[in-house]
């Protein structure tokens, strides 16, 4: 089935320069960005991602005595184009700071304690309904380097392959009610209200099993929807 | 009386987001930058090399980029259900790949020739991803001293003075070099799609 992929609306995707984020004047194109005629070469992609790269568990809260620090969630994603219909079978790679904010990441050696326990990063796969479950602890906030107190609120990276090279995403997901999150530069960066509130999850009633962890749903929307057989 | 259209819901994209700075190193899988082959069996064409550099606007070269490229197979197929030759498509060639920069700025691929897609001149299509890209940034990769280039759509697209920037240069047989430069004096052509 041929898959349709049409320009964005501006206002629902992030500004390339942002002010007070120091790196972006130095590293996004001067040059205006150009149109081009879609092609097969755009509207195919890699489809298979397993088959070149290896999965990784979606529980990194640890696992019997060993449990990671911090308030213990689930997190349940659903990815799906813009029919709203289940993108299966994709690869979703997850990543996100501990309960104090750091990162596995030899980049990351600054201010929070490293927990022995916490995993960091999940690799998955989606079902055919377009879900995956994540059992993970919720990412501290941690500050960036810049001059003026900048911090991150809580947020978990993705990276998400989708149907076609067109549709590959990299976004994040913030929570709900966090006081940080209306000056964090980043989310902010969208300039459309709905938009950004797209991007936070979804605190849900717990499911009880198991007990003790916040519940958050979250949607992603990946672009691309399947042509429309021409009219007459 | 009316036509009724049936109406279709249609979804907003997600925003995009800066892949930051913590990028798990482990995601860039060990030879995952090499497309010549699939599960140990050879693809099939001729194994070229692709590397090259990546600067910011001050010319400092870029560590820890992520760099992903998709394309076709030797006979110009994509290993996609979209190709209406995708059974044809070389089972020994996955066609995407990922590679990271080094402190260097540089990435390398081992991958093979790809043939000419259907209406298209042969090409790599080619992404990146960093700390400080609020977006994917998206380019291609045309071979130098193909007369296809100068009909190939995309190619086009790019006004004529910036189009050799997305021309690699064969420094060896088989050896292409690509490099990237994401702001300034030889600003790499981004597409916006
Ligand atoms: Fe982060």
């Amino acid at each position: 089935m041929a898959y349709v992929i049409v320009p964005r609306h501006e206002r629902t995707q992030p500004l390339r320069i942002v002010p007070g984020y120091p790196q972006t004047p130095w590293r996004n194109p001067k040059q205006p960005l150009i149109r081009r005629p879609p092609t097969l070469s755009e509207l195919t992609g890699p489809s298979e991602v397993a088959k070149r790269v290896k999965l990784l568990g979606g529980d990194i809260a640890g696992h019997g005595e060993a449990q990671a620090i911090g308030q213990l969630m689930h997190l349940k994603l659903r990815v799906v184009d813009e029919d709203g219909t289940p993108v299966g079978g994709t690869v979703v790679e997850i990543w996100q700071a501990n309960g104090a904010g750091r990162y596995i990441h030899p980049n990351d050696d600054e201010h929070a304690p490293v927990d022995r326990n916490f995993y960091g990063a999940a690799r998955l796969l989606t079902d055919e309904r377009g879900l995956l479950e994540l059992r993970t602890v919720k990412p501290g906030a941690y500050p960036v380097p810049t001059k003026d107190g900048w911090w991150r609120p809580p947020h978990i990276h993705f990276s998400i392959f989708g149907k076609v090279w067109l549709s590959r995403l990299v976004t994040q997901m913030y929570f709900p009610g966090e006081p940080l999150n209306g000056q964090d530069r980043i989310l902010n960066a969208v300039p459309d209200t709905a938009a950004r509130a797209r991007l936070v999850a979804r605190l849900v009633p717990p499911t009880g099993d198991p007990a003790n962890a916040l519940v958050f749903e979250h949607q992603i929307v990946l672009r691309g929807r399947k042509a429309t057989p021409s009219q007459p | 009386m009316k036509k009724r259209k049936a109406v279709r819901r249609r979804l907003i994209p997600s925003g995009e987001a800066t892949i930051g700075p913590f990028f798990p190193p482990r995601y860039v899988d060990a030879g995952a930058n090499d497309l010549s082959q699939l599960e140990d069996r050879k693809a099939d064409g001729e194994v070229i090399e692709i590397a090259g550099t990546v600067r910011q606007e001050d010319g400092t070269p870029l560590d820890n980029l992520v760099v992903e490229i998709w394309q076709a197979d030797a006979n110009g197929i994509y290993r996609h259900v979209a190709d209406p030759r995708h059974r044809e498509a070389d089972t020994k060639f996955f066609g995407w790949g990922r590679a990271a920069t080094d402190k260097e700025g540089r990435y390398a691929f081992r991958t093979i020739r790809p043939g000419a897609p259907e209406g298209r001149a042969r090409h790599v299509n080619v992404m990146l991803m960093f700390s400080g890209l609020m977006r994917i940034l998206k380019t291609t990769m045309f071979f130098p001293g193909e007369q296809a280039n100068e009909a190939d759509p995309v190619y086009r697209a790019v006004p004529k003075a910036r189009r050799k920037l997305l021309v690699a240069r064969e420094e060896a047989l088989g050896r292409y070099r690509f490099d990237l430069k994401l702001r300034g004096a030889h600003e790499t052509p981004f597409f916006d799609d």
